[in-house]
């Protein structure tokens, strides 16, 4: 087991757990391997880490967490029993102004742990997605 | 930058799979067809620039808004879930 640390915290990882992205994320080429953390008192909420700089790091939730209604096979995704679909989180202050990129997905196969960020081109979903109202 | 004379019909190639011809043009509006392997993506420069704007913004750099941040979140988030 691996441990990296995120805000004097320690996590532990498995060498199976690395997550390689061939082309890095969009704008951010040089992600090229990461981890999935759990953060356990913020569920349904998880890290995703850089293994090259661990200063890059972002928060992820599964869309269908958060909002209900997400189709993820509607919205362009390949139907695959073994991926699993992320959405990255722009965090403010005010959860008012917290949005989540639906329409850029991280897209991670569980098997193979290879992940790519994607575009979907025929998408309602929007880069800043706002929290639904309850 | 490269710049480079094309008519329509014409193409480029960019390195050993990437080819570019000029479909149509139309005034200002070019048609451009594009043939590159699978595992290029290629984008709209107007997206890519957008998601690449969003990637950096949601780059998480201070520990302590996050926290209350996501405390927030969760706040009005839990109510829904089963």
């Amino acid at each position: 087991m691996q441990t990296i640390t995120i805000n004097q915290k320690e996590y532990l990882y498995g060498h199976d757990e690395v997550i390689s992205f061939a082309e890095g994320l969009i704008g951010l080429p040089e992600m090229r391997r990461a981890v999935l953390l759990e953060m356990n008192d913020f569920e349904p909420f998880r890290w995703l880490v850089s293994l090259e700089n661990e200063n890059t790091r972002f928060i992820v939730v599964e869309p269908e967490q958060i909002f209900t209604g997400y189709e993820r096979f509607e919205k362009g995704i390949t139907a695959s029993e073994n991926l699993q679909t992320l959405a990255i989180v722009n965090l403010s202050s005010e959860w008012q102004k917290t949005t989540i990129n639906l329409r850029a997905p991280i897209v991670i196969n569980a098997e193979t742990k290879i992940g790519a960020q994607i575009i979907l081109s025929e998408s309602d979903y929007q880069f800043a997605e706002t929290l639904p109202e309850i | 930058m490269l710049v480079l004379s094309r008519r329509t019909g014409q193409k480029i190639v960019i390195g050993n799979g990437i080819e570019i011809e000029v479909v149509s043009v139309n005034g200002e509006g070019v048609r451009l067809g594009i043939s590159a392997p699978a595992e290029t993506s290629i984008h709209r420069y107007e997206v890519f620039s957008e998601i690449q704007a969003a990637n950096r913004a949601a780059n998480v750099d201070d520990g302590q808004v996050e926290q209350m941040a996501l405390e927030n979140v969760l706040a009005h988030i839990r109510p829904r879930q089963k």
